[in-house]
């Protein structure tokens, strides 16, 4: 017994010595939200084959629903991927904080090159204490309003450029017995966002802009401050004057903001659509109707978030995802190395496999004209001006602390939706309470 | 005297060896063994290794803890060997039950990050934070309804079933089909029934759309789910004096409902009924409709252990139905319902999948086991999550308790 034991063991030992050298063939795996076989997992990997091909690096992108629970339990129990990316960068500061990202400088990036490619403003989101962990990926517009404009030409609306012509705008379709805005925050375990995003754009374009944004996120102003209570009182005008929301008030949190848009699509006895605008960023047509994706950029297209005060420069509002990574191995640099690159958008953005992802590189000197559909092509060029003029600002509530952020600042506006315009002072009370 | 001094240690090696020494060796060979492998080897050979050496791996194990056990002085043997097949059962049950277990009691008071003792700081919050007196009201909620309605329920269809002259299989079968489907299917199931639409569009929820296709509206026109006439004409609801669809897992409360509007103040019942948490309601309706079969497949069992005789005499007696129920068949199945109750309680304080797939905790529909996932995996926070699943723990140990007790007062008997 004990000599077949024995054998056995050296049999095993001997198999196991076996060693490849370069680089070629080693394997590197990233992990992130998106799902493998969707639209932007099938992108990334595009990306990656064309990589595979110069180098032989093999790289993997798996995706997963619960990334963000399962990515936490891999760090915990010591065996991360060797790529991570996060959709928020705040989950990326996190691990960078409890110490498992290995940070960027030390991945042979020319960190010089790294800020003024991708802006400083989108580097600063992966920093900790100066130090920056994240590789700032992909970002998305979230300052836009989609309307149909046939609707428009047919009764002589025009684009509102500003709060008040918006209001007009909505007042007049009012009158004519129609509904202005597609309006539904409910999502699953996160509902409210969608207020939090009206907030944030509103709060980009009062008070004195960026700066007042970036105080009101960092919470160097009160979340009670007037600034902000006057931007809630601006949300609160859409979502409570009679008439301005789809299905009533009382339907803004019941409907799933993926459905939300819906109502545009379908025509009425008389021809009309069930509402004119909707306010949402530029990942909804993913959640329309079969048909109405085939309208997109034709019968379905956007125009950007009217400006509020006059003075204050065009702001873009945006979120994007982020990557950390794990460890230091050569093809890991090497990969770190491509998706700094403009090269490594390339596959992603012409839509090499078919796939059709929307995502917008992050790179300010990616060529927006490779962009294989006009509307991502008008919305990266509205990002790349934004990033470079640096009035790009990040989903605000994704940069507060978990508690407020993914929290009271969703329950709040949850709140505000249901009770109307006399909860506002005790919404934005209650945030303030709550922040850590 | 010396002798037995001189077995007692030898015996005392012989267990160190055998359950200690041995069994970590064997393990970490296996370990380093399979560590350095990993890295180099191919993985379909991988693979094969792991399930050629692996399945050996137990069987090593007690091969060489029986050889090194029968070393031992003959008098000690029995003893060890009873040791040999207990000690591993409780290394893993410690490893895997009571090392989490106390870990987690340790880290609910520390702080987010399990850096810093703060006390009792995280149990506070979850007796004083709005959010978590609302998951304790709901799980209350589920805690007494379920268990009663499913115990009420499946007696009765038990009971009635029991009474069918034909085919009871049949029917008992289909009132216990929903025990077969996961309890995400079910979920996602009743989410399609309680489903919302904005209008116009078409409800595709079964409630919502059987609720705008009644009635006329106030033109006298009828009110459909966007059908069409026979003439290519669009039936919708929109008009007015046609029902509105409800967002009936967004309702926390009665108050949006006609018959709670404009309530008197002094109408102190409906003005406490209007607060019924509805959405918590037809969530707990999954659960009740999952489980009514598991417990009337359990009474019915026990309903026909009934000696036929002593329901005879009853009869004979003059009792009626209800009394026999109460005083002949209750009496012999009280074990069997408060066994039902035990594991129907614990199953509620772990019900997870049917709020997590559902509203996933929005709109005060909380439970204790989702916001113990939700505070560490949304709010970052490992110490407050740890201290909601002590409480759970602690809410689980009387029933343990008491069915141990009652365990052991039914053996004295």
């Amino acid at each position: 017994m004990r000599k077949s034991i024995f054998g056995l063991l050296l049999i095993l030992s001997m198999v196991a010595i076996a060693c490849g050298g370069g680089l070629e063939g080693e394997e590197v795996l990233m992990f992130g939200a998106p799902a493998t076989d969707g639209p932007d997992g099938k992108a990334i990997q595009a990306s990656f084959d064309a990589f595979e091909e110069e180098t032989g690096i093999i790289v993997t992108y798996v995706g997963s629903e619960n990334f963000e629970s399962e990515v936490q339990a891999q760090m915990e129990a010591g065996n991360p991927p060797d790529i991570a990316l996060w959709p928020q960068p705040g989950a990326v500061r996190d691990a960078a904080e409890r110490g498992f990202l290995i940070p960027m400088a030390d991945l042979d990036v020319d960190m010089d090159a790294y800020r003024t490619n991708f802006s400083s403003y989108l580097v600063g989101l992966g920093e900790v204490d100066g130090v920056a962990y994240g590789g700032a990926h992909a970002v998305n517009l979230k300052s836009i309003v989609w309307y149909q404009p046939a609707e428009f030409e047919k009764r002589g609306y025009a684009i509102p450029a500003t709060w008040d012509e918006m209001i007009a705008l909505a007042d007049q379709i009012l009158a004519e017995g129609m509904t202005p805005f597609c309006f539904g925050m409910y999502s699953n375990g996160a509902t409210g966002w969608l207020a939090t995003d009206w907030m944030e754009d509103i709060m980009l374009r009062t008070g004195e802009g960026t700066a007042s944004y970036d105080q009101w996120v960092n919470h160097d102003i009160p979340f009670n401050d007037p600034i902000v209570k006057n931007a809630a009182t601006l949300l609160s005008q859409i979502m409570h004057t009679d008439g301005y929301v789809v299905g009533g008030t009382d339907a803004i949190v019941s409907t799933f903001f993926g459905n939300a848009q819906d109502p545009m699509f379908e025509r009425d006895a008389n021809g009309n659509p069930g509402c004119f605008m909707h306010r949402q960023a530029s990942f909804i047509p993913g959640f329309w109707p079969e048909e109405a994706k085939e309208g997109l950029g034709t019968e379905t297209t956007s125009f950007p978030f009217p400006a509020i005060e006059s003075g204050l420069p065009p702001a873009a509002l945006g979120a994007g995802d982020m990557w950390g990574v794990f460890n230091d191995r050569d093809a890991t640099k090497a990969v770190v190395e491509y998706m700094l690159s403009p090269d490594y958008f390339t596959a992603i953005a012409t839509n090499v496999n078919d796939a059709g992802s929307t995502r917008i590189s992050a790179h300010t000197g990616f060529d927006t004209s490779l962009y294989w559909s006009p509307v991502v092509q008008a919305q990266a060029a509205v990002l790349s001006d934004a990033l470079a003029a640096n009035s790009f600002r990040f989903d605000g509530s994704d940069n507060m602390p978990p508690a407020v952020g993914a929290g009271s600042f969703w329950v709040e506006m949850t709140e505000l939706a249901v009770n109307g315009p006399s909860y506002i002072d005790t919404a934005l009370d209650n945030i303030e309470n709550s922040w850590p | 005297m010396e002798n037995n001094l001189k077995n007692r240690l030898f015996s005392t090696g012989i267990r160190i060896i055998a359950f200690a020494l041995f069994p970590l060796i064997w393990f970490m060979t296996q370990a380093i063994l399979f560590r350095e492998l990993s890295k180099t080897a191919d993985r379909w050979l991988l693979i094969t290794l792991a399930i050629l050496v692996g399945s050996s791996f137990i069987f090593i194990l007690y091969l060489g803890m029986n050889k090194l056990i029968s070393y031992a002085p003959n008098q000690y043997q029995e003893a060890l060997f009873g040791a040999m097949f207990v000690g591993p059962a409780i290394f893993l049950l410690s490893l895997f039950l009571f090392y989490p277990a106390i870990r987690t009691i340790y880290l609910s008071f520390f702080d987010n990050r399990g850096e810093n003792f703060i006390g009792f700081e995280n149990y506070r919050w979850s007796i004083t934070d709005p959010s978590m007196l609302i998951t304790i009201r709901n799980q209350i909620f589920w805690l007494v309804g379920v268990v009663l309605l499913v115990i009420l329920f499946g007696l009765v269809v038990a009971y009635l079933s029991d009474r069918l002259k034909r085919g009871e299989a049949f029917f008992k079968s289909i009132i216990f089909m929903p025990m077969a489907i996961s309890a995400v299917g079910s979920s996602a199931m009743y989410k399609f029934i309680y489903e919302y639409r904005p209008p116009p569009l078409t409800q595709i929820g079964l409630i919502n759309g059987l609720r705008v296709s009644r009635g006329f509206a106030d033109d006298g026109s009828k009110c459909g789910n966007n059908t069409f006439t026979d003439n290519g004409e669009k039936i919708g609801y929109t008009s007015d004096g046609c029902e509105v669809p409800v967002g009936w897992l967004q309702q926390r409360d009665l108050q949006n409902f006609p018959l709670f509007e404009n309530l008197d103040p002094g109408n102190t019942f409906l003005n406490l009924l209007s607060n019924l948490p509805l959405n918590t309601i037809l969530l707990m309706i999954i659960m009740v409709w999952m489980f009514t079969g598991f417990a009337m497949v359990v009474f019915s069992a026990a309903i026909k252990a009934i000696p036929e005789e002593i329901v005879e005499a009853g009869r004979i007696d003059g009792a009626s139905e209800g009394r026999i129920f109460l005083s002949v068949v209750m009496p012999y199945i009280r074990s069997t319902i408060i066994v039902v109750a035990t594991y129907l309680t614990i199953s509620v304080l772990k019900a997870f999948d049917i709020v997590f797939v559902t509203t996933r905790g929005d709109f005060e529909s909380n439970l204790l086991a989702v916001k113990m996932l939700d505070e560490y995996f949304k709010f970052l926070n490992q110490g407050r999550s740890a201290a909601v699943a002590v409480i759970i723990f602690i809410c689980v140990i009387p029933i343990i308790l008491l069915n141990v007790f009652r365990n052991k007062a039914e053996n004295t008997i």
